[in-house]
């Protein structure tokens, strides 16, 4: 089903009812219970859920790495069951828990390859590749054997390999995983730099919310084996945006019973939590409407204390992210 | 795409041999010295007692379509066993030319680099044991690389049987010294023996090398069950791994090890 809440595009990847049971002689795993979405060209899209939701699988399906049970999956328009060898033309990934790439060969050597077995001539794209070099900050290490760098490096190499193919569609699964905050941020921004530059569709399967927080404008969840939640991540963000708000007042020299505050507070705001400390009194409380705030504020500028600071809660799409998962395990538990 | 590939293919191929190197040169040292133990053995015991053609100088024969199938099928059977373990089979298979076309493309490379290692080994053999061989490379060609498609047959029986249960190189050193006991079955005892994969080979091959005969003056019966051969055990290793990949695909092991 396509998520109402975002607009009729033409959908570059099309995923209907996608469904894979793995079945062996010990036991029997429904990895996709039913999968559809669709992405539009030059989207980047971010592929979330808890280990063994089945995004792996997804994407290894989509791919034709995985056979699906059932379901259509459409690139450019190609039913890629159909005719794999033009779909695959199309994809390009780097999977998770792979080396991707030949670690007796350099970085130049591996993306030759790659990118020739995929139909594209190394010695013409010589400009494209140097400029992937350097948007990744590959150039120094070019002529290093990939078994000589270290595992950042290594995975810029797999990523390069697979950019370096110039398909419109590139599956990143955990491209960050096991990489230091720093070769982590280097990636994110040539992600995003090569996004904004080659409008290529790209999916970026992560644990790491703040990875798909960064680099996507989208973000499908999945759990148990379907897709819980399709949205624009500001939109996914702004439904668990909550009115919580936390006041800090100062007990200074104009407030003379803070005995009375404290009863006031507790009469008029009884969801309130209100902890007081020697100089300050700190007020937990979640409204239920937005007007409800400016209450508090007339309360307090009766007892004329000084506010310190207003603040509301930050939703981020971790918290977004482990309700969606928490209610999705409620129904299916 | 297609030449793209191909000229992709050969280069990582050769890149690769050349940083492998020591291992290529360690294989002929290590071939020659297997066989020149097995000549002087089979020769203190006496040649009766090893029927490999039926002769002593058949263990020249033998030994040298051992060597092509060794080289053959273990292209192919290892390099889908190490591909899956190190992670890279994966993106082979992402590639719009196939999985199938690429093993044959590095295979046409490696089938090379094996003719020129054998030659090297087989210059050692004839320099070492003073055995005089005809050498005619017109009539050796056709049959060196008959055997060599027949090994690739075999080569992708055990590749997709390395798909599906991943560490099975043990098998594959069953596989080759199995290949030998094929040269030993005797054709007046048993007919059917011909029809073997590479027996007709051997065969021809003694033929060629011990007798001086040229290709084209072989039997044409012994010729055809050669090509018939030749295209049937190619086809019937294509067919088994097509199999073993579909069912691969189905339970998910391609990236699995």
């Amino acid at each position: 089903m396509p998520n109402p809440r975002l607009p009729e595009k033409h959908n570059y990847l099309e995923v209907q009812d996608l469904k894979k049971t793995f079945v062996d002689k010990k036991r029997t795993v429904e990895a996709i219970k039913s999968i559809s979405f669709g992405i539009a060209k030059g989207e980047m899209v971010g592929l979330l859920g808890p280990n063994g939701a089945g995004k792996t699988t997804t994407i290894k399906s989509i791919l034709g790495l995985i056979k699906p049970d059932s379901g259509i999956v459409k690139v450019d328009s190609i039913d890629c069951a159909a005719n794999p060898r033009e779909a695959a033309k199309r994809m390009a990934a780097v999977l998770e828990g792979a080396r991707n790439t030949y670690w007796r060969l350099t970085v130049w050597e591996n993306m030759q390859f790659f990118a020739g077995i995929h139909g594209v001539c190394a010695a013409e794209n010589k400009e494209y590749f140097e400029y992937l070099l350097e948007t990744l900050k590959l150039q120094d290490r070019r002529d290093t054997e990939v078994r000589n760098l270290s595992s950042g490096y290594k995975q810029k190499t797999a990523v390069a390999c697979a950019l370096a193919k110039k398909t419109p569609l590139v599956f990143l699964d955990e491209p960050t995983l096991g990489l230091d905050v720093e070769s982590s941020y280097e990636l994110r921004a040539a992600l995003k730099r090569l996004q904004s530059e080659e409008q290529r569709t790209i999916v970026v399967s992560s644990h790491d919310m703040k990875v798909i927080q960064d680099v996507c404008s989208r973000v499908i969840i999945i759990s148990n084996g379907r897709v819980v939640a399709d949205d624009n991540i500001d939109d996914l963000l702004s439904l668990f945006r909550t009115r919580n708000y936390r006041i800090v007042v100062s007990k200074n020299a104009y407030m003379q019973h803070p005995e009375l505050l404290m009863a006031e507070l507790s009469q008029g705001f009884p969801q309130a939590d209100i902890n007081e400390t020697p100089d300050t009194v700190e007020i937990a409380v979640e409204f239920t409407n937005p007007f409800e705030i400016y209450d508090l504020i007339n309360t307090l500028s009766g007892f004329r204390v000084a506010v310190e600071s207003i603040t509301q809660e930050q939703v981020d799409l971790e918290k977004a992210f482990l309700e969606i998962v928490r209610r999705e395990d409620g129904v299916c538990g | 795409m297609w030449l793209i590939a191909l000229k992709a293919s050969w280069r990582q191929t050769l890149t690769l041999q050349i940083r492998y190197l020591f291992n290529f040169f360690t294989s002929i040292i290590t071939m020659s010295i297997v066989f020149l133990l097995i000549f002087h053995g089979v020769k203190a015991v006496g040649a009766g007692a090893l029927d490999l053609g039926g002769t002593l100088e058949g263990l020249f024969t033998g030994y040298i379509i051992w060597m092509i199938v060794l080289t053959g099928y273990q292209d192919l059977a290892y390099n889908a066993a190490n591909e899956a373990q190190t992670g890279t089979l994966e993106q082979l298979y992402l590639s719009p030319v196939g999985y199938k076309w690429l093993a044959f493309f590095s295979g046409s490379f490696n089938a090379l680099m094996s003719l020129a290692m054998i030659s090297v080994i087989t210059a050692v053999m004839v320099l070492t044991t003073g055995q005089k061989l005809h050498l005619d490379i017109f009539s050796i060609l056709p049959v060196f690389f008959g055997v060599y498609i027949q090994a690739y047959g075999l080569g992708f029986i055990l590749g997709g049987l390395a798909l599906i249960f991943k560490r099975i190189q043990s098998f594959f050193q069953v596989v080759t010294f199995g290949v030998i006991g094929l040269f030993m079955i005797p054709w007046s005892k048993y007919p059917w023996a011909k029809y073997l994969p590479f027996t007709m080979g051997q065969h021809l091959l003694q033929e060629i090398m011990m007798e001086g005969m040229k290709f084209t003056q072989a039997p044409k019966g012994d010729l055809a069950v050669f090509a018939v051969a030749t295209i049937a055990y190619f086809l019937a290793g294509l067919g088994v791994f097509s199999m073993a990949e579909t069912k691969a695909k189905a339970m998910g092991l391609l990236g699995q090890y």
